[in-house]
């Protein structure tokens, strides 16, 4: 099976009334071997604790709220990054291995490891 | 094969959907054509992140977005009221590991104890704080009313 067909980042409808992004999707990166996948996504400003994976139906859901707050009584003189929270669904099918997946955040980056499942795995059959 | 690494949010309104292989390629060439036309610009080329700056009363702040990089390859330098920040990302390619240099220069309009300089890396973001020199505060000056 094709990569696209494993995992496909889903659309992400998450609009507000006004057309305003709610939230949005990060930078990120998934490679694949033959282990599993492994996404990389860029989340600058978001701690552990602003951090949210879930996985559900064959939907791998990452939101990650900004964390790091300004002290207060600053002046702002100039602006390019935002407030708003990321948030990446990745949809997959039953290849990948729920109970392994393993998730690492360092300096901004979220690193999440996708076991394949065994089914899944390339297997050499010997003829007999 | 292109993996999709800029995406504007939103602006599809479908929702989550497994696609066929070929439906998903065309689709992830119009992401990327798309991406790099209105990210491109947005969020910067892959060489730049987005730089805020404030001030209160004692110094400037330079907050940078450089999720991904390690302390050691982060620089900053303060010159003649300029801020350089350079560091440098490792980027796997296929053959192997490159070194992406990050740059980006700042002005900085007050009169700044360039000695006094600091930076913080936390998150991704890296903060410069930059304390401005006596002259520069605002100084409150009593007037005697007779």
């Amino acid at each position: 099976m094709s990569f696209l067909n494993t995992l496909i980042p889903a659309r992400d409808g998450s609009q507000t009334a006004n057309g305003a992004p709610a939230a949005r999707r990060p930078r990120y990166e998934i490679t694949e071997s033959d282990a599993g996948y492994s996404l990389t996504v860029g989340l600058p400003g978001v701690s552990k604790e602003g951090l949210e994976i879930t996985d559900e139906g064959g939907e791998l859901t990452i939101t990650g709220k900004r964390t790091a707050k300004l002290p207060e009584g600053l002046t702002v003189l100039h602006r390019e990054s935002s407030d708003a929270a990321f948030r990446l669904v990745v949809t997959h099918d039953n290849e990948v291995d729920s109970e392994k997946i393993g998730a690492e955040l360092k300096d901004g980056v979220l690193h999440v490891t996708l076991a394949k499942a065994e089914s899944a795995k390339a297997r050499k059959i010997a003829v007999a | 094969m292109r993996y999709i690494q800029f995406t504007q949010p939103g602006y599809r309104g479908a929702t989550s959907q497994r696609f066929g292989g070929r439906v998903a390629a065309i689709d992830s060439e119009l992401d990327w054509l798309f991406g790099t036309a209105l990210n491109g610009l947005a969020e910067g080329s892959p060489d730049s992140f987005p730089v805020d700056i404030y001030e209160d009363k004692e110094n400037t702040y330079v907050r940078a977005e450089i999720p991904g990089v390690s302390r050691e390859a982060v620089n900053v330098e303060y010159a003649d009221g300029s801020l350089s920040i350079n560091a440098s990302r490792k980027v796997k390619t296929s053959e192997g590991e490159k070194d992406v240099a990050l740059s980006r220069q700042v002005g900085i309009a007050d009169q700044v104890q360039g000695d006094k300089v600091s930076a913080a890396y936390e998150n991704g973001i890296l903060t410069v704080t930059l304390p401005r020199k006596e002259e520069a505060k605002p100084r409150k000056i009593n007037v005697s009313v007779n």
